[in-house]
């Protein structure tokens, strides 16, 4: 299972902008680099975008539920990922970019498993169309 | 006259005609029943499936449904009621959602059949929605996966086309009365050609979820012959317009003049281009035309985040620049427009980009979206299937355009071969897409004229001349290489899942909100 995790969680994150519908810039702000862990609720299964939404436990104690922007569930079907892959209750660490409106919006641009394994470095020559 | 050869006369009398009937359809090369043309459900059954009453929302009609009524289970019977009685907020149509495979099947809008040795495709009018249905036996790449319009898979007995509809979602409605299936559900439809200008249509729905038992429901497709081509009605797009959410630009929708400061069109300015080079022998039709059918994806070098070239940034792919005329690349635009394009780079602007409404991609657009798409070849037309729900239908027949004062997101597009060669000029745009994500700018006086250019078997060299008086100096032309793949389409159903766009707004508001601040 945890290799399916890598090698889905892998071909989620090299394929964030294909089939892209809107302008990353204009909904996430480069400048805000976002750092999260947390424990996954549910995978959304949607296009344009699917969606993993985590538990993140905040100082206080309180939790915030953070909805994370990934490639398309059609381009993850086309990459081999299956629903079962990324099981609720999965703890992972991820890099991104929080969204300009501040809700508890990512878009994902890496993640650590809790063995330590990372799983996207960012390279924008991979995400070409 | 005994009793027996009464019953002969009397079973006589009612095959003589059907088969006279079915002889007498139209029939393609292959001698199958030629369902192709323009037609429209004859039947109320869009409203309910059921008998039913006027109401304000809905005309009285009688019942499709093969004995009357739907059997349901008791529990699904109680949901019904309830979803019928809050149907204005609950029915998936009134959001402009995909309407499921059956349910656009009934609904008043024409669609237009198309066949060829592999598919039967349907292109409907409403929202540009199609389904491609395999007949060759294909089995399906992903099953498993549900669909709003699900999986359609046909073959043919007698002159009987049969689809089996699986892996459907339970978030469609099979008419606006709140008549609901499960993901269980398996829908068996039956077209019969009984005349030029009659389809028999049955649908047979097994959910052994929701009823007690398979039901079917039937009724009439009718040519229309007064139709000369589907024209668009993107629903999600009007009902913004209408309330205000998706804004007018007096300055690129039609018929927005060509502005006054501009510098003259140069129509004739640029140089032919070399023809491409054919790098292997290509595979030809009965018509000696080449087969340029099937799966392609391009290779964009990410056009949709430029088509000039462009230095990548964080998180957004480099443009490596499409542009082959002019010669060094650059859009020759006009100054005006080059400046609203500048400015729609901004994050406040993205909100203002149709594809982030899940609007058409417009052309060229469609073609670096990026998003596969399916090119068919039914006699006398060209087909594209774009996986992001929309099409284009090419007819080969040297048709005159429409009108000027019909326009469309995706243009009127009129096609023919010169060699090997797919040309295709289209005109009577609206004006209101965007040529990509950073704001390309377009108006509805473009007229494009493509060329589809296979070099082998599995690669097509795409070329789009774009004239537009108003946005640009003189024509330009953008090139890419076209790659077949061996797949399938999916679907992608981008308004009900669409998360993104509250964000977008949220960002423009913030935007404006502080210029009133400043003013």
């Amino acid at each position: 299972m945890k290799r399916n995790i890598f090698i889905a969680l892998v071909t989620l994150l090299t394929s964030i902008p294909a089939l892209a519908h809107h302008s990353f810039s204009a909904e996430f702000d480069i400048d805000k680099p976002i750092n999260l862990t947390g424990k996954v609720t549910r995978m959304q299964w949607s296009n344009p975008h699917g969606w993993i939404y985590i538990d993140v436990e905040n100082d206080d104690g309180s939790v915030t539920n953070w909805a994370l922007e990934t490639s398309a569930a059609n381009n993850l079907i086309r990459r081999g990922w299956r629903r079962d892959d990324l099981p609720a209750g999965t703890t992972i660490v991820v890099e991104g970019f929080h969204a300009r409106n501040n809700t508890p919006t990512a878009n994902i641009r890496g993640i650590v498993l809790e063995d330590g394994r990372r799983l996207f470095s960012g390279n924008a020559d991979e995400l070409n169309n | 006259m005994s009793l027996q050869r009464l019953r002969f006369l009397a079973l006589l009398s009612v095959l003589l005609p059907l088969t006279l009937q079915a002889q007498n359809i139209p029939r393609t090369d292959a001698g199958i029943p030629d369902l192709q043309g323009i037609w429209q459900a004859q039947t109320r059954a869009a409203y309910n499936l059921e008998a039913h009453v006027a109401r304000h929302d809905m005309p009285a009609g009688e019942s499709v449904v093969v004995g009357g009524t739907i059997p349901y289970q008791d529990w699904a019977l109680a949901k019904r009621q309830e979803n019928f009685a809050n149907r204005a907020e609950l029915d998936p149509l009134n959001k402009c959602y995909l309407p499921g495979a059956s349910r656009i099947m009934a609904m008043p809008w024409p669609f237009q059949i198309f066949q060829t040795e592999e598919h039967v495709a349907i292109a409907f009018e409403w929202t540009q929605v199609f389904r491609l249905i395999y007949t060759a036996g294909q089995e399906p790449f992903y099953p498993g996966f549900e669909h709003w319009m699900g999986d359609s898979r046909g073959h043919w007995e007698g002159d009987t086309l049969v689809v089996e509809i699986r892996d459907l979602n339970d978030r469609t409605w099979l008419d606006a009365a709140g008549n609901f299936h499960s993901i269980a559900a398996v829908i068996t439809e039956r077209y019969t050609l009984l005349d030029d200008n009659t389809i028999s249509y049955e649908a047979t729905i097994d959910d052994p979820e929701v009823f007690t038992q398979p039901w079917t429901i039937s009724f009439p497709l009718v040519r229309q012959t007064d139709m000369t081509r589907l024209l668009e009605f993107q629903c999600q797009a009007e009902v913004e317009e209408a309330n205000g959410v998706f804004e007018r630009v007096d300055n690129l929708w039609f018929p927005a003049p060509i502005p006054s400061e501009n510098i003259p069109f140069d129509a004739d300015a640029g140089s032919p281009l070399p023809n491409p080079e054919q790098t292997a022998p290509l595979s030809r039709r009965d018509d000696g035309t080449p087969d340029i059918s099937g799966y392609f994806m391009s290779d964009a070098r990410g056009a949709n985040y430029g088509l000039e070239s462009r230095d990548p940034v964080v998180m957004f792919p480099p443009a490596q620049g499409v542009v082959v005329d002019p010669l060094d690349g650059v859009l020759p635009y006009q100054g005006w427009a080059r400046t609203e394009m500048m400015e729609r780079r901004e994050a406040w602007r993205g909100y203002d980009d149709p594809t982030a409404h899940c609007f058409v991609a417009g052309i060229p657009r469609s073609h670096y979206v990026p998003s596969p798409f399916y090119i068919l070849q039914p006699p006398g037309y060209v087909v594209i299937l774009h996986e992001r729900m929309s099409y284009r239908v090419i007819p080969l027949d040297g048709r005159a355009h429409l009108p000027d004062n019909i326009r469309l997101w995706m243009g009127d597009a009129i096609g023919h071969w010169e060699g090997d060669t797919l040309v295709v000029e289209s005109s009577n745009y609206n004006g209101k897409a965007w040529l990509n994500e950073l704001g390309d700018v377009i108006s509805h006086a473009q007229t494009v004229v493509e060329t589809y250019t296979p070099v082998s078997d599995s690669q097509i060299v795409y070329r789009a001349t774009v004239s537009d008086p108003i946005a640009y100096t003189r024509p330009w032309t953008i090139e890419m290489p076209l790659n077949e793949q061996q797949e399938e389409l999916l679907e992608v159903a981008c308004l009900e899942d669409n998360n993104d766009l509250d964000h977008l707004r949220d960002v423009r508001d913030e935007y404006r909100a502080n210029m009133n601040q400043e003013n």
